[in-house]
This record gives structure tokens, sequence and C-alpha cells, in this order.
């Protein structure tokens, strides 16, 4: 579980995040949504410590991550795994040395044991003849599942993604999502999604908080979001024709 | 004051880059990888452009002696002195500041952007050590040899110009090379290079990392390091003459 405590940032005089407090269950998928420039990466990103809030507190697991000296951040890391909007694979390294990499940096394993991880969490998103490959030779959908193979390669125990179905066809997405959905549970991971997707927050939101304007404007259930009663809401999930008349057939 | 802000972002970045690094063996072989490809990498255009400076002073030097008080072997000292002392050391570290220190501004900015950097940090790596300091320690090490091949090569390229068109004898030439050779004069360029190299590495490197935006970003940052790199060089080439020479 992962607990956001009153966290603000500003850049500047603009105040990007403003007294957000929330709770990231374990075992969940927690969907973060917001139109552009809400501040859903900023307050990710503050999360995982790539910037670091004005004020407030980040609680893994109930130690709190913004007091923490390098040494402690760098263990709580080894527990994070985390999925960009881009994949962010290393250009000069194949598919396989991609998913090895955090387990050389990180783990004991002898190289025949990395080399069966890498094997399993290749199989898990079912990429079984990518080894070899490098990034630039896979498609956007085979990247983001490269993403995810080298986000789960250390079992962590916190898995983030920042707009994993962006760029990709809506079957492409559902497969993505699905993936995500399946791995949080499997392994009873805190699991946190950054995402514009409205397809997303009804597969896979088990808990959805919705950002606007720097500021926590709702938290629930996908279920909840049909009869939201919410205007600034409404008007991000229901923007598309298709959605209102959705809403309006329920 | 954005100036002293960049100068003191460098150092910050310099001190994080030297820390502990998270795994020493991936370092060292990370090392190994750079020094082929920013050492070896240049051997082909640090032997190209050498040998033709080593025949174009040889030339000049002798075409510009017409008292027949200045001995013939002056050619060979000047074509030597001129590759030890200045060419080999400094203008090929302003060559590798242009091929080395864009290439890596534009790795380093370009894996910045696309925010595989951030990859690396949330991984719990410190991420300035693992880019940083093996393309930083690489070049340190490799450089030196690089610039003795340079000189070396040089001074061959002024005995070629000797054995083919005779604007010189051979014999004067060599005697040239050898006349009055202090040790020291290496020792100089060598303690130059070690100084160059870092800068070469790191400068660029500092551009890359904190590159903010996109391709164009990348580009102007690669322009950048390349372009304060060759200006600190020339500082301190000048400093460390100045120190070791006088």
């Amino acid at each position: 579980m992962i607990e956001l405590k009153n966290i603000s940032k500003s850049f500047g005089d603009l105040k990007v995040i403003d007294d957000i407090s929330v709770t990231y269950e374990k075992g969940k998928t927690n969907l973060i949504i917001g139109a552009s420039g809400s501040g859903k990466s900023v307050l990710t990103k503050c999360t995982v410590g790539l910037i670091e809030p004005d004020s407030g507190s980040v609680l893994y697991s109930g130690e709190d991550f913004t007091t923490m000296n390098t040494n402690q951040r760098k263990q709580i890391r080894k527990e994070i795994g985390m999925l960009f909007q881009g994949g962010a694979l290393f250009d000069s390294m194949t598919v396989a040395e991609n998913v090895m990499f955090p387990l050389k940096m990180h783990s004991e394993m002898s190289a025949s044991e990395m080399s069966d991880r890498v094997d399993e969490c290749l199989e898990r998103v079912n990429l079984k003849d990518a080894h070899l490959k490098y990034p630039s030779e896979i498609s956007g959908g085979m990247q983001k599942r490269v993403g995810i193979a080298r986000a789960i390669a250390l079992k962590p125990k916190y898995l983030f993604c920042d707009e994993p179905n962006s760029g990709l066809d809506p079957a492409t997405s559902i497969l993505i999502d699905n993936l995500i959905k399946e791995i949080t549970i499997e392994n009873q991971i805190t699991t946190v999604v950054i995402t514009h997707d409205m397809n997303s927050v009804m597969e896979i939101g088990d808990k959805v908080i919705f950002i606007y304007k720097g500021k926590k404007f709702w938290e629930g259930s996908k279920d909840n979001i049909f009869n939201t009663e919410v205007k600034e809401l409404a008007d991000l999930v229901f923007a598309s024709n298709l959605m209102k008349s959705i809403r309006n057939k329920n | 004051m954005n100036f002293f802000y960049k100068v003191g972002e460098y150092f910050m970045l310099i001190s994080r880059t030297f820390q502990k690094p998270t795994k020493a063996s991936i370092i060292r072989g990370q090392i190994l990888k750079e020094m082929d490809s920013l050492g070896l990498g240049s051997f082909g255009i640090i032997t190209i452009i050498s040998v033709f400076i080593g025949a174009v002073i040889t030339i000049q030097t002798s075409s510009n002696i017409d008292s027949a008080l200045i001995p013939a072997y002056t050619v060979g000292f000047t074509a030597r002195q001129s590759m030890i002392l200045e060419f080999s050391p400094t203008i090929i570290a302003l060559i590798l500041a242009g091929k080395v220190g864009s290439n890596i501004t534009s790795e380093i900015g370009t894996m910045r952007v696309t925010e595989q950097i951030d990859a690396i940090e949330i991984m719990g790596i410190n991420s300035a050590s693992f880019l940083i300091m093996p393309k930083i320690t690489a070049a340190m090490f490799i450089n030196p040899f690089l610039v003795i091949w340079s000189m070396f090569i040089g001074m061959f390229g002024g005995y070629l110009v000797s054995y083919f068109t005779g604007i010189v004898s051979i014999q004067d030439y060599i005697y040239g090379l050898q006349y009055d050779f202090d040790m020291f004069s290496v020792q100089y360029a060598l303690v130059k290079t070690v100084f160059f190299a870092f800068i070469i590495t790191s400068i660029p490197a500092y551009f890359g990392y904190n590159v903010k935006g996109g391709a164009l970003e990348v580009g102007k940052a690669s322009t950048q390091g390349v372009v304060a790199s060759s200006i600190v060089i020339l500082i301190v080439n000048y400093l460390l003459t100045q120190m070791l020479l006088i």
C-alpha cells in the first residue's frame, strides 16, 4: 500500500499539485485520471521521488519515503517497477538485455538464473521470440510489453504505469490493460496507472482518482463513474459522443 | 547569475558521478566499452589529421627558412616540438571535443528526453555514475595513448614529406627530431591530455544530462557542449602551460 499525505508541489508561482492525499491499495489497479496538465504525471513523479514535493509525505507500506536518505530510497526503489509512456527501453540493448538489466544491477542471481527469469518475464507478456531484437526493431505495443517485462523482472511490490495505452490501437490497449490487471492480482502488487483512456478506466479501474487543476476532485471505482454528478469528471469521461450515448442509454 | 547556476549544477553532477557505483563489476564493463567507443573509435580521424598536420608543419617550416645560418635540422626539431607541445595534446583535444563531445551530449540527451535516465533512477541506480563516470574514466585512460600515437604519426608525416619531396634531407629531419629532446615536454603534454579528457567528456555529459524538451533541444545542447568544452580547453591549456612551463 502507498499513502500520499498532503502532497503539494509548485514550479515557480504555478501550483501544480495542491494538498493531495490519497491511498493506493495493494492488489488493485489504482487509476489516476485527469485532463492534460492537471498534474497526474507530477503527482506520480513525486510519489516515486523523481520530483521532490514541496510538502507532504509519501508512505510505502508505512515508511516515509520523503524523509529517507539515498540508501534507504535505493532499497524502496528496488521494489518499484515503472512502465514509462514511451517505453524508455535502452536503445543500445536488446529486448533480453533490457529485461536483464535490473537483475544484473540488483540481484545476486547467476547468469543462467537471470536468463531463466528473463524468459519467464518475456513469456508472461507474450514475447517469446523477441529476445535478440532491439527496441527500434519492434512495434510500440511490443515495446510497452517489454517495458512491463522489465518492470516486473525484480518482482516489485509497487508498479507504476504512465499512460500505458498512449499511441496504441484499441485491441493492443485492451491487451496491455488486461496484462497489467492480471500481473497486479497474481503478484498482489500495488499498481498505479496514469491514463487518459476511458476504456482502461472501465476495464481495470478498481480505484479511480480524478485530478483536476492540481487537486483531488473525486475518488471512487469504475462502477461509480457512470452515475457521477461531478461535472468536471463527467466532462472528461463523457467527452466523446459515443460515451455520451452510452451514458444516456444507461 | 545563470552562468554561476550552471557551474554549480555542473559540479553537483560531477560529485554525483563519482559516488560509489551501484555495481562495480558492471561499471568496469562499461569503462571497457567506452574505451572502445570513445578511444578506438577516434583512432582513424586522429591518424589522418596528425599525419597531414605533421607534413604541413614540415613543409611550412622548411619553406620559411631562408637563412643559411639556420641549420636544416630545425625543420625536424620544429615538427617535433609543435606536435608534442601543442598539436597532439591541444588541437586533438579540440577535435575530440567536437567528435566525442557531440556524441556524448546527444547520447545522454536523447536518453534524458526519452525517459531512459528516469528509468535508471527508478531502478535505484545512480544514473550519473552509471552513464557518465565510465566515459570520463575511459577517456582519461585512453586519450594519452591516442595523443602519443598522434605525436608519433605526426612526426612520421613530416618524414614522408621529407622523403618524397626532398625539401629537407632524411638525415637532417631525423637529427632534428632527436635534437635537444627533453622528456618533460612529453610529460607536460600527457598532463594536459588527462585534464582535457576530463573536460571533453564531463562538460558535454552535463549538457546532455540536463537537457529539457525534445530533439531540437538535444541538438542545441550538443552545440553548447562542444562550444563550452572547447573554450574551457583553451583556458585550461593556458593555465597549465603557465604553471608547468614558466
